[in-house]
């Protein structure tokens, strides 16, 4: 479930009126509240049966798939914002789902944990896998393959040839802190972007 | 539920799509539950292949269903407590609409093969001119499975203003080169059926029933699924008592030879021939030179498409595609595919997530 905090700052970079697909919509809140506030023409991919059916009752329109098939299968399509929330790294290559992500739209929204969070290291430094609010599941039952750091993330997208236009870092209370925006790599628990092609 | 069944005559006559002209027709339909004050509450369902008006409770004495009275009723996935639901038989059938059985006025005799050819078009033509005479300006949703699929989806391209939203389930957009062979072949069986007489066989009063029965076999395994074939029948021998023929061996050929008699007691042969035409001459593009995106441009209504994953008639694909290019036009649309044993007849059998997918769409 994403923070008030995490909504407003996507909310903040949907233009009125503009055609947004978010992969791995869940109940279909956030694009319910951009389809009643900013009247754009949204899209929701999701595999979770019980979330689908959410949707459906909202009226948003979804389709059911999973992120990897929806970014496959929309190549080609022509979108203002594609959003993708907290699944980066349980895809199974990242770097490709990007690249397609920002074929298929102009600007893609990608929020992701952050693997060197504080919290996450002295986990690690224990000699246990890292269990955090962003990371909730043991290591036997998460779906994440692919886990990055705010450093990873960016310098992919450095070699990719990403442009981040905007970013914001949130510590664990999904707060803009003082701190989790100084130091990112150590005291995000989640970064929160707004890519574009350069 | 309050059910009436009604034939409405349209003295106006229609113009069809292959330029030939009904001076006049009449409609079959059947409704149940209430048209509201304001005329807001109607839900228009059109039938598949072989179905017809009789879409939901007790239809003869024997106490069998209509053919989506699992779907529509009293608390049903389309409530019939809540809406006023309309099914009528497509012109061209055999269930009291006009269609070959029907006296054709300048001949004093049945129409028989002289019957005009009819267009998935057509049929919503005739069904908004049945909305006309019903007084709904626009249905709150139209929806159907298969060729009933195909008839929502045209409504939604020939009078967008007009509905409110389509469920299209186990449809496509176009049908495909197999579906075209596979109709051929049950064509051909009747054809080749002595009784047919090149379509006449009204006249000297007999029907081509072998034709049908061997069109109808086919049929329902293109309808049905591997999966299902197996589970319900296996190689289980059908026991020497209830044979049907002396030659079947297996279950499976005993169910075939049943159903395929059973059809071919109801069914008209010019009729299927002009339904199976209409099928294999679907494809919603036509106009736009087989550009879905173009055509779909004009949708108003919010789109569901459903497919079903042990369908191979109308494969998931082909609710997949209608739902890529409402999409890339910006009309809303839902896709799902559903788990359904039953092969394409799975929009038939109303499985819990089915059932609150239609509900929760036509409640939203």
């Amino acid at each position: 479930m994403m923070n008030i905090q995490l909504t407003n700052i996507i909310k903040n970079w949907i233009p009125d009126d503009s055609r947004v697909i978010d992969f791995g919509c869940g109940d279909g809140s956030l694009l319910k509240d951009l389809v009643d506030q900013k009247n754009v023409c949204g899209y929701g991919v999701e595999i979770d049966h019980k979330k689908i059916q959410e949707c459906v009752m909202k009226g948003i329109s979804v389709i059911e798939k999973d992120i990897d098939e929806g970014i496959q299968d929309f190549e080609s399509s022509n979108f203002d914002v594609a959003i993708m929330a907290s699944s980066i790294q349980c895809l199974k290559e990242p770097h490709i789902a990007l690249r397609k992500m920002l074929n298929l739209s102009k600007q893609c929204i990608v929020t992701l944990p952050n693997l060197g969070f504080w919290k996450c290291r002295l986990d690690l430094a224990s000699g246990r896998m890292p269990v955090t609010p962003n990371l909730p599941s043991s290591w036997y039952e998460t779906k994440n393959l692919h886990l990055c750091t705010i450093k990873d993330f960016e310098k992919l997208c450095e070699s990719e040839g990403f442009a981040i236009n905007e970013r914001f870092f949130l510590n664990d209370k999904g707060n803009k802190s003082i701190l989790s925006t100084r130091l990112p790599n150590t005291f995000a628990s989640e970064g929160v972007y707004l890519l574009a092609k350069k | 539920m309050k059910t009436n069944q009604n034939l409405i005559e349209f003295e106006g006559g229609l113009d069809l799509e292959s330029g030939a002209r009904l001076d006049s027709f009449e409609l079959m339909i059947e409704t149940y539950g209430e048209l509201n004050e304001d005329r807001s509450n109607g839900i228009l369902v059109c039938h598949a292949f072989s179905g017809n008006h009789q879409a939901a409770g007790i239809v003869n004495d024997k106490k069998e269903t209509g053919w989506w009275d699992n779907i529509i009723g009293p608390g049903k996935a389309v409530d019939t407590n809540k809406y006023f639901v309309v099914c009528s038989n497509n012109l061209g059938g055999c269930s009291g609409s006009s269609g070959p059985l029907s006296i054709n006025p300048a001949s004093k005799k049945p129409y028989g093969k002289d019957f005009p050819s009819i267009s998935v078009v057509d049929w919503v033509n005739s069904q908004k001119l049945l909305s006309d005479y019903l007084g709904i300006t626009k249905w709150d949703m139209v929806l159907g499975g298969s060729l009933g699929g195909m008839q929502a989806l045209q409504w939604s391209i020939s009078f967008p203003g007009s509905l409110n939203k389509a469920g299209i389930f186990a449809a496509a957009a176009k049908s495909s080169t197999q579906n075209i062979a596979m109709n051929e072949v049950g064509r051909e069986a009747i054809r080749k059926d002595k009784h047919f007489m090149d379509g006449d066989y009204l006249l000297h009063d007999i029907k081509p029933k072998s034709g049908l029965k061997t069109a109808r076999m086919l049929g329902h395994i293109t309808y049905s699924s591997e999966a299902i074939m197996d589970q319900k029948f296996g190689r289980n021998f059908q026991d020497i008592k209830s044979k049907i023929d002396r030659d079947v061996d297996y279950q499976v050929e005993n169910y075939l030879q049943y159903k395929g008699e059973k059809f071919s007691d109801v069914f008209d042969a010019n009729s299927y021939i002009l339904m199976t035409k209409a099928m294999d001459g679907y494809d919603a593009s036509y106009a736009t030179n087989g550009d879905l995106e173009k055509v779909l441009s004009r949708v108003k209504a919010k789109l569901l498409v459903i497919g079903f994953d042990s369908d191979w008639l109308y494969p998931p694909q082909r609710s997949k595609e209608i739902q890529l290019a409402a999409m890339n036009v910006g009309v809303a649309c839902s896709c799902v595919i559903l788990e359904g044993r039953q092969g394409h007849d799975s929009f038939l059998f109303a499985s819990n997530r089915y059932v609150d997918i239609v509900r929760g769409f036509i409640e939203s």
